[in-house]
């Protein structure tokens, strides 16, 4: 077995990046992992994430897949005893991934790149109705999406830029 | 002229490490009247007390500054360390290096040591004009109040009144026993809880010099540290106390049925009833909220009167008001338990057998609602598996942030209690953050319920949930085998915590006993005044203190009982001089003092001057704490407070400011 190499000063660059120092009294009652949605089937263990960070850990995390695991569900931290909030910590993580230029699953740069195109988050989709008739927004006499103002990625670069 | 010596301690590190003692004591030579100015070590101990003694004598010393820790600590030390000197105690001042400069600016050694030096320069200036006083003695009542009847107030009051103390205990439900008499076993060697509580709760009836007043709240306290005037409102039983014998003949024929407060409204009971099993004292009481004929009055019901042999059933008794003069006050009201209703995702409320600590106590004890066999809520079956979830409430900041110090020894026992009890298969979780069994022969107990096949996992579940078919399921996390179980439960047991009394806020304001952040009633000091609270007289014991276990709790009630005997054995006490005094002459009779005084202290009287009337206040000596308010008060500047009088409380202030840069010529 390897030796655990700890490196605080990227553990500080993620301490920095969370408005409060909360993660550090995690007493490990693992009750994030106990919950997790993303647990089962995709192995995230907050608690896991949160003891590597506080034992500066930290190297491999942002490279790592696991970070994009979350689904944000929010339930560690609604219910996180002494509010470390493993949530928190895994945006951070994933924030330091993009300055990193580190590998991002493909679903988020489509989305970004989604946003900058239509300003929406998600495609419009296709319904299908209990009739099984199949429906779209033309059928619904909805208006068609008009694509956002030119200023809008200019802002929208900024903001992903200072987060 | 004064001839003024300055002493500054350097408590071994603790103010040396920041201040530089060396340079304060160099200053203070400076200062006007210094005649002597040193430092030392520790200037608490023999060498440093004898230092200040040979200084007063040898150089005729009639004023000492000491600049040490908070006079909290040692301002009675070195007061007596002056008056065996010769000197009135009076004439010493202490200057807080430690509390207020030290600790305080640990990182800015030397703005701490300009700080020290303004405070040493205010201490001179003030102690100048500090006046001898001779302290005051009061005699005091040789009677204590002790105020709940759980196990700590039972003890206290046992061990005040086999010292020949009378005391008078005050319970607010129909009998005494508290949380104890509620418990099934007691860890960490499951003695049954009512073997060893219910002789004691007898002791207390029998006892001549105990007045036990059950059923009853103190409504109202007034008076100071060895008199304190007490009302104790006695609530109606509906019941003569003298004629019934406890037979509970009415209990047979009341038709009206109440959840039952002592089995955790897991039962029902009468609305006539007699309140557990081993009450103390055993005479039945009228619920009057359930009552037929206290609801409706007239010609109603009244089966129970039919009923009762001894005619002890009295519906038209009323709330009477006893007043009781005390010395001393033990505060044993002890704690409630953590609602996990309000930690919802663990279920409880929602699942019926999702159920607290205590619930479990009644569920396992031979006089509760199933007669001791553990059983679940919803359909009265044997689990087959039972969980235990760990620091409900409890260590979470959202509810409480302290450990509750006693669950993880009561699910260890309640899961020794069910492998125990129940002879068919079964098994048994605890689900645990940290295991803390610290006290004598807990840790012994913990290895006992691994001996005894319970498994224990490092993990909290996160929620619990309902299947359709009645039973409850969760996930949790192992950290010691990093595995996710998914365990179907029967019974889930949750360790719920301690938690401060819904109307502690009342009891601290009707005592003047003031509460930690935690909620619970604080102690006059951490480690060195743990039975006081900082009200004088006022004592403390047991849970409403902070979470105790049983052991804990007896050991608290002894050493208060001991610390009110120590109090008033010898009929009288000394009280500080620092009181109120009138100037006759500048007094208007205006009666805001009379009107702010937290202890009544001020009469109004009128006297006759050169034919006029004239309205003036006077101080009632005995009652006034010192505690300023009328002085702050008082328009024409008539009152003052002795020691804190305005010349020397507007010296101090100017000597302050004397030190400082003003600028702006403001």
């Amino acid at each position: 077995m390897s030796m655990a190499k700890p490196n605080l000063e990227s553990r500080e660059k993620i301490l920095a990046k969370l408005s409060g120092r909360e993660l550090v009294n995690c007493f490990q009652c693992i009750k994030c992992t106990s919950g997790c949605t993303a647990l089962k089937l995709l192995e995230l263990k907050p608690h896991e994430i949160i003891k590597l960070v506080n034992l500066g850990l930290v190297d491999e995390l942002p490279s790592s897949d696991i970070i994009w695991t979350c689904v944000t569900c929010l339930k560690c931290v609604q219910r996180c005893p002494q509010k470390a909030s493993p949530y928190h910590v895994i945006m951070a993580l994933r924030n330091l991934a993009v300055e990193k230029e580190a590998k991002i699953p493909e679903a988020y740069l489509k989305a970004v790149s989604q946003i900058l195109e239509t300003g929406l988050i998600e495609t419009p989709q296709k319904i299908v109705t209990r009739k099984m008739e199949t429906l779209d927004r033309d059928c619904l006499k909805l208006p068609k999406i008009k694509p956002p103002k030119e200023s809008f990625q200019a802002v929208f670069m900024k903001a992903m830029e200072e987060k | 002229m004064s001839r003024i010596g300055v002493y500054v301690c350097h408590c071994g590190l603790n103010i040396a490490g920041v201040v530089d003692v060396e340079k304060v004591a160099e200053y203070a030579k400076g200062l006007p009247d210094v005649v002597v100015s040193r430092h030392y070590t520790y200037m608490c101990s023999e060498p440093g007390q004898r230092m200040i003694q040979d200084d007063i004598k040898v150089q005729n010393l009639d004023r000492i500054v000491i600049a040490t820790c908070s006079p909290r600590m040692h301002e009675e030390t070195f007061r007596r360390t002056v008056e065996e000197a010769g000197l009135n105690p009076f004439l010493t001042e202490i200057v807080n290096l430690r509390e207020h400069v030290s600790w305080a600016h640990t990182h800015e050694p030397e703005k701490a040591t300009e700080k020290a030096k303004a405070l040493v320069r205010m201490g001179v200036a003030r102690v100048r004009l500090l006046e001898p006083l001779e302290r005051r003695k009061v005699s005091v009542e040789k009677n204590v109040l002790v105020v709940g009847g759980g196990i700590a107030g039972i003890q206290s009051s046992l061990d005040l009144a086999n010292a020949g103390f009378k005391v008078y205990l005050v319970e607010k439900s129909p009998s005494i026993g508290g949380r104890m008499s509620q418990l099934d076993k007691t860890f960490p060697t499951l003695d049954c809880s009512a073997c060893i509580l219910t002789p004691k709760m007898v002791d207390v009836a029998k006892h001549r010099n105990i007045t036990l007043l059950t059923n009853a709240e103190v409504t109202d306290v007034k008076g100071f540290v060895g008199n304190y005037e007490v009302s104790i409102l006695k609530k109606p039983r509906y019941i003569d106390a003298k004629r019934c014998v406890g037979c509970e003949l009415c209990t047979k024929v009341c038709p009206v049925k109440v959840p039952d407060r002592f089995n955790e409204n897991l039962s029902e009971k009468c609305a006539i009833s007699i309140y557990s099993a081993h009450a103390v004292p055993k005479i039945a009481i009228v619920n009057p909220d359930y009552c037929l004929r206290l609801k409706y009055k007239k010609g109603v019901c009244g089966k129970c009167q039919d009923a009762c042999d001894a005619k002890a059933i009295d519906f038209d008794q009323q709330p009477e008001t006893i007043q009781v003069k005390v010395g001393g006050i033990v505060l044993a009201v002890g704690s409630e338990v953590f609602n996990a209703s309000r930690m919802e995702e663990l279920g409880y409320g929602r699942f019926k057998n999702v159920i607290s600590s205590i619930e479990f106590e009644r569920i396992s004890d031979a006089s509760g609602p199933t007669s001791g066999k553990i059983v679940t809520p919803k359909d009265g079956k044997t689990p087959k598996t039972i969980v235990f979830i760990q620091c409900v409430g409890s260590r979470d900041k959202r509810f409480h942030e302290y450990c509750c110090r006693v669950g993880c020894m009561v699910t260890l026992k309640q899961a020794i209690l069910a492998r125990e009890k129940i002879h068919e298969k079964v098994n048994i979780y605890v689900c645990f953050i940290d295991l803390r069994a610290f006290g004598k022969g807990y840790d012994e107990f913990y290895r006992r319920a691994r001996d005894m096949d319970i498994d224990f996992i490092a993990g909290i579940p996160s929620e619990v949930h309902g299947a359709p078919d009645g039973s409850l399921y969760f996930d949790v996390y192992d950290k010691g085998t990093n595995k996710l179980f998914e365990i179907h439960a029967d019974l889930v047991v949750l360790g719920t915590g301690l938690v401060p009394n819904s109307d502690l806020g009342n009891i601290s304001a009707l005592f003047h006993a003031s509460r930690s952040a935690d909620g619970f009633l604080l102690e006059a000091h951490p480690k060195l005044r743990p039975l006081e609270s900082a009200m004088g007289g006022v004592f403390l014991a047991g849970a409403c203190q902070g979470p105790k276990d049983i052991p804990d709790t007896v050991a608290q009630a002894s050493g208060a009982a001991a610390k009110a005997i120590d109090l008033l054995s010898s009929g009288e006490i000394e009280l500080e001089p620092l009181k109120a005094v009138v100037d006759k002459d500048l007094c208007s009779g205006c009666r805001i003092c009379d009107s702010i005084c937290p202890f009544v202290a001020i009469e109004m009287k009128t006297e006759i001057v050169d034919g006029n009337e004239r309205f003036r206040a006077e101080v009632i000596e005995a009652m006034c704490q010192g505690c300023g308010l009328c002085s702050s008060a008082c328009p024409t500047g008539a009152i003052k407070i002795q020691q804190y009088t305005n010349r020397q409380v507007m010296t101090q202030v100017q000597a302050a400011l004397a030190g400082a840069q003003v600028e702006g010529g403001k």
